[in-house]
């Protein structure tokens, strides 16, 4: 057992787990290649959306987030009231943000060509309706900054 | 149980630089590290759970086993039972929660693909036969999560920038992300279980700022945590919090777009977050009258219902003759699979008294085929079980009044807990089987 550990680099269950992994994962892939008609694309959905998000998407945001940081804070990274206001900056822009992210194709009026005459819906709506939210958002998270910025002040 | 242990034999791999992403200390924020990365996982796992769950029983609501209701080939029959009628809420039930799950999942996997971004760059890339099983697992772990959640997202918007067709490749999608969740589970359940008992489940919230630092090493694995922390600026708790927030408002989207009424305004961003008016026939289409190729005059005074018996014709209908007959009333949902659902009270013929009337008593099943020429889901076939149902039925009005077009005149299918395609709108013919 100890030589399987030393030579595998984990127990056999392990081993076992990633055979069926894989095994399950090929037979998804061939089943799925037969059946939707179009297989470059899923392999360009699945790499693609590993690749956009990993290599793009999260840098971007974080790299967002540091510079904040870096303007907010310059020179003065312990002031609280500084980091109490990047944080009230960040809280609603990470939620509107995810919000846009999930919801793009509403926010951007993306669907189908065919939407509103086969839905009897309105594409319209939802652009102003994200904007709304963002500013509930803000604005909400600068009032509650406001009031603790009174107590953050006092302390210091 | 972990590859992160380090005392294996090491393969031999081309080295990575030391520079940009691969660079020791490249990645400064202390929040990361195996709790927060546990923490993450344990809530996203029951979500991902029921969210799997309730998506093969999707599948299995569609009863593939019968006619052309299966989409596609599915390789194995997965299902072993036949779909219940009851309670009538069933499928709003099982398929709301699917949406609802997928959608809170969305802002904690993000969250814990942030947390565990190091661990893309590590060094040295392979450090034994496990690890690198491990890492092709993660692979197809994380481009399976994202492709189906990306896919389904995209689906529920009526969006398909993809070209293939979504149904097989979501349901093949998550075979690919559940496999790899598995190898992962086993791989990581021990970084879990050590992370929690050293730092304790919940204990790392309560730090406020100047007590926020980087996480302690786990004894003998490699972890996401920092070498060269930068101080916090925000805390754990803040963190989870905000990742709490967003994961509970888009699940209060989709329960909006599911329960409906003063509740379906919460849905605001999703596209069936609007109440259609207060008129009988005010609630939600799925696909219009004109968004499909019927003319008028098939569903004017010429229309006839068609029955049909192990091949031989039976009686040819017409509305009045219908109207005729007793109806029965019933308040049903249609449930989307796209996650909406809207109940209404209907009237119509019992499926059993048309069965009756077409010689086809005890029937093993029906076929009930649309107007429609196009378009996979112009017909369905229900079981046994659905058409002896006492509240299926063939619809000829709702909420007191005729049918409208885009709800299905002159006459629409409507079974308890059927998924809504599978009511069949615009009734042509019905084929039964004994």
């Amino acid at each position: 057992m100890k030589r399987f550990r030393y030579e595998y680099g984990d127990s056999p269950v392990h081993l076992l787990a990633a055979l069926v992994c894989f095994a399950v994962s090929a037979w998804a892939l061939v089943q799925v290649f037969g059946a939707v008609g179009m297989p470059l694309n899923v392999v360009k959905w699945l790499v693609g959306s590993l690749v956009l998000h990993d290599l793009i998407l999260l840098p971007v945001y974080a790299g967002l987030g540091v510079l904040a940081a870096r303007v907010l804070l310059r020179g003065r990274p312990r002031d609280r009231l500084r980091i109490a206001a990047l944080n009230h900056l960040r809280v609603p822009a990470i939620l509107a943000a995810t919000a846009f992210l999930v919801w793009y194709p509403m926010i951007l009026a993306k669907s189908n060509p065919g939407f509103e005459r086969t839905t009897g819906l309105t594409k319209d709506a939802y652009l102003g309706r994200w904007l709304l939210l963002c500013a509930v958002l803000f604005v909400g998270s600068a009032v509650i900054f406001a009031i603790r910025a009174r107590g953050l002040r006092a302390k210091a | 149980m972990s590859d992160d242990r380090t005392d294996s034999r090491p393969i031999p791999v081309p080295p990575l630089p030391d520079a940009g992403p691969f660079r020791t200390g490249y990645f400064k924020s202390p929040l990361r590290g195996p709790w927060l990365s546990s923490l993450l996982s344990s809530a996203l796992l029951p979500l991902i759970v029921i969210c799997a769950l309730t998506g093969f029983l999707s599948h299995a609501a569609y009863q593939p086993d019968l006619g052309e209701n299966g989409l596609f080939d599915e390789g194995v029959d997965l299902y072993f039972f036949d779909w219940p009628t009851s309670p009538a809420w069933l499928y709003a039930a099982t398929q709301g929660l699917h949406i609802i799950t997928g959608l809170a999942a969305i802002p904690i996997l993000l969250a814990k693909l942030w947390a565990v971004i190091p661990q893309l760059f590590e060094r040295p890339a392979v450090r034994s036969a496990a690890h690198l099983f491990e890492r092709l697992g993660l692979a197809l772990l994380v481009s399976g999560a994202l492709f189906v959640f990306a896919t389904g997202v995209l689906n529920i918007q009526i969006y398909y920038p993809f070209g293939f067709s979504f149904v097989p490749a979501h349901y093949f999608g998550s075979f690919v992300f559940l496999a790899g969740l598995v190898l992962h589970v086993v791989s990581k359940v021990g970084v879990m279980r050590d992370a929690f008992r050293q730092q304790g489940v919940l204990a790392p919230l309560r730090d406020d700022l100047e007590h926020t630092e980087r996480e302690p090493d786990l004894e003998g694995r490699r972890t996401a945590v920092p070498g060269n922390p930068a101080p916090a600026t925000m805390t754990r708790r803040l963190l989870i919090g905000t990742v709490g927030a967003g994961s509970v408002g888009l699940a209060a989207m989709g329960t909006g777009q599911v329960v409906g009424g003063p509740l379906r305004n919460l849905a605001f961003l999703a596209p069936r977050g609007e109440n259609a008016g207060d008129g009988p026939n005010d609630f939600m289409v799925n696909k219009s009258f004109e968004a499909v190729d019927i003319r008028m005059e098939e569903v004017g005074s010429s229309w006839r219902l068609a029955l049909e018996t192990d091949g031989k014709p039976g009686p040819m209908l017409s509305r009045d003759d219908l109207m005729g007959m007793e109806l029965i009333e019933a308040d049903l949902p249609i449930a989307c699979v796209e996650g909406w659902s809207t109940t209404q009270r209907w009237s119509g013929i019992r499926l059993t008294e048309l069965a009756r009337m077409a010689g086809a008593e005890g029937a093993a099943e029906v076929e009930v085929r649309s107007l429609q020429k196009g378009g996979v889901l112009r017909k369905a076939t229900l079981t046994r079980g659905q058409l002896e149902a006492p509240d299926s039925m063939l619809a000829l009005k709702v909420n007191g009044v005729d049918l409208s077009l885009d709800h299905g005149f002159p006459a629409r299918l409507i079974v308890p807990a059927l998924p809504g395609v599978h009511n069949t709108k615009w009734v042509k013919k019905m084929v039964f089987k004994t």
